[in-house]
């Protein structure tokens, strides 16, 4: 709550779903012919911390509206996280045409949207998503777990760093400089009620419901969703694109700007590669 | 006598040679570059001033397609870059193609013939085709200073360093806290007897991340090409990243400004000089400048900070605007550049004899940047809107290379004699960088700044988007945007 997205002072509003106090940002200004866009963030995240960078700049393009998926008064399911999107879309952008962004456990949410609402997804951009839980993921989950129920905020805090980002990115800083990344991570009750809900992940069913212009995004050195999955993602939806950014997981802070091209050009011209098409990384 | 030549390019800085290189590699060989100078490299050649050096990391400011594994440092020296043109030309062909010490004079369209008629001081020649590449940063720019003329020590700026000159032991003003100016002051601080800085607007300086390359790390690179091509770009989406700052995103400025002042608190000690070199404009407004050796240089012994403009020379005397005199044996102007108004657009004559500069007289523009309606078969490179302040004007540079060598094979594929840029579609452009430049802190930072046009207080020096959006706009020739015959 009043954190400061762009120059200019954005919407703020929220919206009730399921006992859950769903927090959205807009930007309101509409700009060219695009759909607005909305984005969903990840585990543990919110819109300051995973679209800090991607909100002002994507703004300067078109319309966006960020969700904070609130904690249910019952069962945290992907469903709760479903009525919640769709309730601010509801809200905000009744009878509109939406590009919806998810990144992460947002991407899960998104197709989960996407599947139940094609008329008002017209467009879906899938990042570091996946489908079904699988042995990786739930081993790193479960030693997750145990430090997260060890009380050894340190060691959780190292081993998030050391799964979120990119190979070569940590390789190439002193421990020095990851220092403030590691110190930023902090874990609520909601964010383990997350990573709780990470563990049985199973869209698959939904994915032949979507049928957005569909962008997969992948990220070559994810340890915590492995691109397989996002691979996996581009078989399974019809209309799918898939491309690749070199970055870890936490793309949103390694490779944003790369991210943002990528959301930029889809958005500006969602049908220009046909579906099926794996999109060349940039090789600038 | 006259020398026709289908395609004439003038200038062998990045832009040239870098486009000859591109042709020769598609086949086309029936080209001519003009030069001024003696050999090729421009920027790199001219600005030798001790301390020169490049702002983006080498592996960045190179072509993509002529990588070079063995860089001796993050950032080369400008002699390093001066060398790697100079190998770039001469592997790749180009050299039998310049002609030296040829300074362009006029060129004119003619009508008739439908064709360039080019005079330079090596006399005319003929072209059907002509690509401008005299830089955008060239041409040197002078403050005017009362009785300068009359300085009767050492006096240059620091694209002509006269290297014969004696500094050691002197009494040195060097004029300017640009991005020159801020790698040659702690070079003179180590000369001279005594350094004045004439600084009108203290600049925003962050680390410079600089190392020397091993000697396995260069063998990597060699042995494992696609490892260089990782490492740029890794570079270019982490300089990508802070356009941002130009669009004054709350994140991106926080950031910045914890860099820049953090970097001045741990190198800057004596609050009287913390308070002169203290910014008093928004961040992001200017370039941000990266240097480690500044701050100390400032804060030596030997040097003095005139936290004003120099405003008038009395014979070896300097009187700067709030009226403090230093007695001097030389001046070196960090000036910077002609940007706005380019020196070669007087020269450049289209249809009905129009100057470019007459048709610049509102500010420079061009359809994709890069070309002119009443100026048939001409392409422009580093022209208007096409700066960076964030990343590396090679990406830039290699998008008009793509654009140009996709005109001229379409011009050859559909035996067109004539392309022009319809001007209905060069407005439409304009517009769009103008809308794209709205909301940016060239125009809302209250900060003077070299990028936007005195005149009509538009931005036509720098492009206003993230690097990526040039080639996405650039990169490509629109057939469908020109008339054809
Ligand atoms: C000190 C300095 C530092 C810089 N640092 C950076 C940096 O860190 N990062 C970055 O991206 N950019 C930097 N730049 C910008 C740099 O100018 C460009 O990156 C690039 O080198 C421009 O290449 P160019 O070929 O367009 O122009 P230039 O290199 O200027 O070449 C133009 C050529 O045209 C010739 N010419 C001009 N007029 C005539 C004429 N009438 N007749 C015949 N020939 C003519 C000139 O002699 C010259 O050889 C820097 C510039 C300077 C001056």
């Amino acid at each position: 709550m009043g954190i400061v997205l762009t120059k200019d002072p954005v919407a703020e509003g929220e919206v009730s779903v399921d006992g859950a106090t769903v927090r959205y940002y807009d930007s309101i200004e509409a700009r060219g012919k695009r759909n607005p866009i909305v984005l969903v963030h990840g585990t543990t995240g919110s819109t300051a911390v995973h679209y800090g960078y991607l909100f002002p700049m994507l703004a300067t393009r078109q319309r966006v509206i960020s969700v904070d998926l609130g904690m249910p008064a019952g069962e945290l399911t992907i469903d709760s996280f479903r009525r919640q999107v769709e309730a601010v879309i509801d809200n905000l952008l009744a009878g509109q045409k939406v590009t919806l962004v998810g990144y992460s456990l947002g991407a899960v949410v998104a197709a989960t949207v996407a599947a139940a609402r094609p008329e008002t997804i017209e467009n879906l951009i899938l990042v570091a998503g996946w489908a079904k839980t699988d042995s990786q993921q739930l081993l790193r989950n479960s030693v997750w777990n145990a430090l997260y129920e060890s009380g050894n905020k340190d060691a959780l805090a190292q081993f998030t760093v050391f799964c979120a980002f990119g190979n070569p990115f940590v390789g190439a800083r002193t421990l020095e400089e990851l220092a403030p990344a590691i110190k930023a991570v902090n874990v609520t009750e909601f964010g383990a009620a997350q990573m709780q809900l990470n563990r049985d992940i199973d869209i698959a069913d939904r994915l032949d419901k979507i049928t957005a212009n569909t962008l997969v995004v992948g990220c070559t050195y994810d340890q915590m969703v492995p691109n397989r999955h996002s691979r996996d993602l581009f078989g399974a939806t019809e209309n799918a694109r898939y491309t690749e950014i070199p970055s870890g997981h936490a793309v949103v802070f390694e490779r944003p700007a790369e991210l943002h091209k990528q959301i930029d050009n889809f958005a500006a011209n969602p049908s220009r590669h046909p579906a099926g098409t794996i999109i060349p990384t940039v090789k600038p | 006598m006259t020398t026709h030549t289908p395609l004439l390019i003038i200038g062998t800085g990045f832009a040239g040679i870098g486009l000859a290189m591109k042709l020769k590699r598609r086949g086309i060989n029936d080209f001519i570059l003009i030069e001024r100078s003696d050999d090729v490299g421009g920027t790199w050649r001219d600005n030798r001033y001790p301390g020169a050096a490049c702002d983006v990391p080498s592996h960045l400011y190179s072509y993509s397609f002529k990588l070079k594994s063995d860089w001796t440092r993050v950032f080369a020296p400008a002699t390093e870059i001066w060398e790697y043109i100079r190998w770039c030309a001469q592997d790749e062909g180009i050299m039998p193609h310049i002609r030296f010490n040829t300074n362009l004079l006029d060129a004119t369209w003619d009508e008739v013939g439908t064709l360039w008629r080019v005079q330079t001081s090596q006399g005319e020649y003929t072209a059907n085709v002509v690509v401008t590449a005299m830089g955008h940063l060239a041409d040197e720019k002078y403050p005017p200073i009362d009785g300068i003329e009359t300085f009767t020590g050492e006096k240059f700026h620091s694209a002509r360093w006269d290297h014969s000159a004696h500094l050691d032991g002197k009494r040195i003003a060097v004029v300017g806290s640009g991005a020159s100016a801020i790698q040659i002051i702690p070079e003179m601080q180590k000369v001279a007897q005594q350094l004045i800085v004439f600084q009108r607007s203290a600049p925003y300086v962050i680390p410079r991340p600089d190392r020397a390359y091993t000697h396995a790390e260069q063998r990597r690179f060699a042995r494992d090409p696609a490892s260089m091509e990782a490492l740029r770009s890794e570079l270019f989406w982490g300089m990508e990243y802070n356009y941002a700052q130009r669009r004054a995103v709350p994140k991106s400025i926080a950031e910045a400004y914890s860099m820049a002042n953090g970097h001045r608190n741990n190198q800057v000690t004596d609050p009287e000089v913390m308070a002169k070199l203290t910014p008093d404009y928004e961040i992001g407004c200017k370039r941000i400048l990266i240097s480690d050796v500044y701050y100390p240089a400032m804060q030596a012994r030997n040097v003095h900070i005139e936290a004003s403009a120099l405003e008038r020379v009395e014979g070896t005397t300097l009187v700067s605007a709030e009226g403090n005199s230093y007695e001097v044996d030389a001046v070196v102007f960090a000036t910077g550049f002609e940007a706005i108004e380019p020196p070669f657009a007087p020269l450049i004559h289209g249809r009905d004899g129009l100057a470019l500069s007459e048709y610049w007289s509102q500010g420079m523009q061009a359809l994709d940047s890069t070309t002119v309606a009443g100026f048939p078969n001409l392409f422009i490179m580093n022209g208007p809107n096409t700066g960076l302040g964030h990343n590396s004007v090679i990406y830039v540079v290699e998008s008009q290379i793509d654009y140009i060598v996709g005109g001229i094979e379409f011009m050859r594929g559909a035996r067109a004699s004539v392309i022009e840029a319809r001007p209905e579609s060069e407005s439409e452009y304009v517009e769009a960088v103008i809308e794209r430049s709205a909301g940016t802190v060239w125009l809302t930072g209250g900060c003077k700044n070299w990028y936007v046009d005195y005149r009509t207080n538009r931005l036509t020096v720098t492009w206003p988007d993230f690097a990526y959006a040039f080639r996405d706009s650039n990169g490509e020739f629109e057939p469908a945007h020109y008339s054809v015959a």
